[in-house]
């Protein structure tokens, strides 16, 4: 069973502070640590799972900048075979992400691809059914369980509140792989430095047939911080301050 | 993964085990988890493939304060071995997810709790510190990840701040370009990890030009001191620095602080490195306060779970904590404070406290913080020892 994984290298913004480049294209990116996205390591590691079960190969590809070739060095460390890198294109657009990958599958052996739902970047969630869209296959979304009967994949789909979903599929099928599927192995830096010699693959946007002026589905106009809301008040002052401060308010609107 | 134990035998002296069980006898864990230490010698030793041994979660139990290996009378290395196993471990990515998250976080973040690096400093923003790489100093103040980012534990930084700045003593920090010492990361098994950190820091602290480095916490000083193979530059723990500073004259307190207090002997500064006299020096040495000793104290100090990773550990130990155990004695001594000089200890008795439901009875404060309450009328804290009998 040869699995590919579709991986992305994003910037950890959780804890950080955030500002915005002058021009508002983007936020300020150079103070910023990056990381393997948090979906596509528990697609990565279920990839691995199947492996054990299954046989087969892993291959992992990511569509970004040299630095992202670090995330497929982790995603090596992982238990995956293969990797490849194929350059980005100037516009982070979902749609154009997912035609360069389709290209780069195209044509290849997969019995499965897996992507994450969603990047912690942007949220934007179309790679993995826009990718399955245009290489014609069945995809399933938001997937917590996969098991693999013959030719047919049984999966198991989180839908709102609380319900899920069983689907079969017939493979080759794309899946986008809910947080929560299996619990990721610690990668030691040990593991990493040794993953570290394993080869990488690099692809130009050329050898894929496409230009670097590809259409576009989405341009950013502006970035911008959410307005400050007219009911939001921020408390100042020492947590003493603040506590009474907020017991005044509450007693007010208590009346 | 068949593992061969005679690495294991032969590193760690598993081979002149006498199995006298004083190992078992004086680990603070025994119980609160099934870790036996004597048993896990003998088993490791006879087993031809001890993987399975290795499965245990109980090896997660271990707090590394090092009582077992320091009273082995055969001289087994008892916590090298259990460091050993966690690396194993940890190379084949089987540890627990809290610490798993820890590790992430450090080799990101620099601390194990995954804050962000650019605010490593932030605590120190307003009270005028030198950051050296801007200014110069000869002495560096290695804050350490707790005294960073921990509210808590952050009161300790500023309070010797404080001290030092009442001193004169000249000092800088390393802002965020400090990174963790990597102390609790090689006991928790990352030893490529710990490599790499003791590399880094040493390159910076040399880059640096200091002369000394002080230390808040006690697994930073054990871990410069004993485990960093290239560093020469001299460290101390802090309340090495502020008993000289007293007993030279450079620092006068002025304030009484009339309290019972007693001592909690961080296992990484007492038993581990034996700094036992220099923090009781620094009670006594403060005016008005009385203090009394704990019937186990010094070697025999009982051990607060916060050591070798189980910061971030969760579960894997049942009943009665040992910081329970603690605030109790401490109460029926009637002290009114239990003073400690680790930030680990300050947490997991602070918790006790709460737990205990002794908050009327008891305060845990850092031996920094009564130092810089006695120097003047202006406490960074309002501070107030709990006064129930009035
Ligand atoms: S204290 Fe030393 S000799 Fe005694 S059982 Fe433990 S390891 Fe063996
Ligand atoms: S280091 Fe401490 S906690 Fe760990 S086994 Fe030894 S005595 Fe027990």
């Amino acid at each position: 069973m040869n699995i590919a994984v579709c991986v992305k290298r994003i910037p950890k913004t959780a804890e950080a502070d955030i500002f915005i480049e002058k021009d508002g294209s983007d936020i300020k990116k150079d103070h910023l640590v990056f990381y393997l996205n948090d979906w596509d390591g528990y697609a990565v590691r279920e990839a691995a799972l199947l492996k054990e079960k299954h046989g087969g190969e892993v291959t992992v590809i990511t569509v970004g900048p040299e630095e992202a070739k670090e995330v497929l060095t982790r995603c090596l460390a992982m238990g995956a075979d293969r990797a490849l890198r194929i350059e980005e294109p100037p516009t982070q657009d979902s749609y154009l992400i997912a035609k360069i990958l389709s290209r780069a599958i195209k044509n290849q052996a997969f019995d499965l691809l897996l992507l994450g739902v969603q990047a912690e970047d942007d949220n934007c969630g179309q790679v993995g059914v826009s990718l399955a869209q245009m290489l014609g296959l069945p995809h399933a979304a938001i997937v917590n369980h996969i098991e693999i009967e013959g030719d047919k994949a049984k999966v198991r789909r989180e839908l709102e509140g609380g319900i899920e979903e069983l689907t079969e599929l017939k493979l080759p099928a794309v899946l986008t792989i809910q947080t929560g599927i299996n619990e990721p192995k610690y990668v030691s830096l040990a593991a990493l430095l040794e993953a570290e010699d394993k080869e990488i693959k690099d692809l130009g946007m050329e050898e894929l047939g496409l230009t670097l002026s590809e259409s576009v589905d989405t341009k950013i106009d502006q970035v911008f911080f959410p307005p400050v809301g007219k009911m939001a008040e921020i408390l100042k002052g020492n947590p003493e301050e603040v506590v009474t401060q907020l017991t005044e308010i509450i007693k007010k609107k208590k009346g | 993964m068949k593992i061969d134990p005679k690495t294991f035998i032969q590193d760690y002296l598993l081979n002149i085990c006498i199995q006298c069980g004083t190992c078992t006898g004086g680990c603070p864990v025994k119980f609160r988890s099934p870790l036996n230490m004597r048993r896990l010698v003998r088993q490791t030793y006879i087993t031809n493939d001890p993987s399975p041994l290795f499965k245990s979660p109980e090896l997660w139990a271990c707090t590394t304060c090092s009582n077992c290996s320091l009273r082995c009378p055969a001289g087994v290395k008892n916590v090298e071995l259990i460091m050993a196993i966690r690396n194993l471990l940890a190379n084949q990515g089987e540890v627990p997810s809290t610490i798993r998250d820890a590790l992430e976080n450090t080799f990101l973040q620099g601390n194990p709790w995954g804050r962000f690096r650019d605010r490593r400093a932030d605590w120190a923003k307003e009270l005028g510190v030198k950051i050296l790489g801007e200014a110069a100093s000869e002495t560096l103040l290695y804050v350490g990840c707790a005294p960073s980012y921990d509210p808590r534990v952050q009161n300790v930084s500023t309070a010797l701040v404080k001290i030092f700045q009442k001193a004169d003593l000249d000092f800088g920090i390393l802002g965020k370009k400090e990174s963790c010492c990597g102390n609790e990361i090689r006991r928790m098994g990352e030893q490529a990890l710990f490599k790499k950190l003791t590399k880094d820091n040493t390159n910076l602290f040399k880059k640096s030009g200091i002369k000394r480095i002080i230390t808040i916490s006690p697994h930073c000083y054990n871990t410069f001191k004993n485990e960093y193979p290239d560093l020469t530059i001299p460290v101390q723990h802090y309340t090495q620095v502020i008993a000289d500073l007293m007993e030279t004259g450079k620092l006068k307190l002025s304030k009484a602080l009339d309290l019972r207090t007693t001592y909690q002997d961080p296992c990484f500064l007492g038993k581990q490195n034996l700094v036992f006299d220099e923090p009781r020096k620094i009670l006594t040495f403060i005016p008005g306060l009385e203090f009394v000793e704990m019937e186990r104290s010094r070697q025999r100090s009982l051990c607060c779970e916060g050591g070798g990773g189980r910061m971030w550990a969760e579960g894997g130990t049942e009943g009665t904590r040992n910081g329970e155990i603690r605030v109790k004695e401490a109460v029926a001594l009637g002290a009114k404070v239990m003073a400690t000089a680790c930030p680990f200890c300050l947490l997991t008795l602070e918790d006790a406290v709460k737990i205990s439901g002794l908050t009327s009875e008891i305060v845990i404060k850092d031996i920094s913080e009564l130092v810089a309450e006695a120097i003047d009328e202006n406490p960074i804290t309002k501070f107030q020892a709990p006064n129930n009998h009035q």
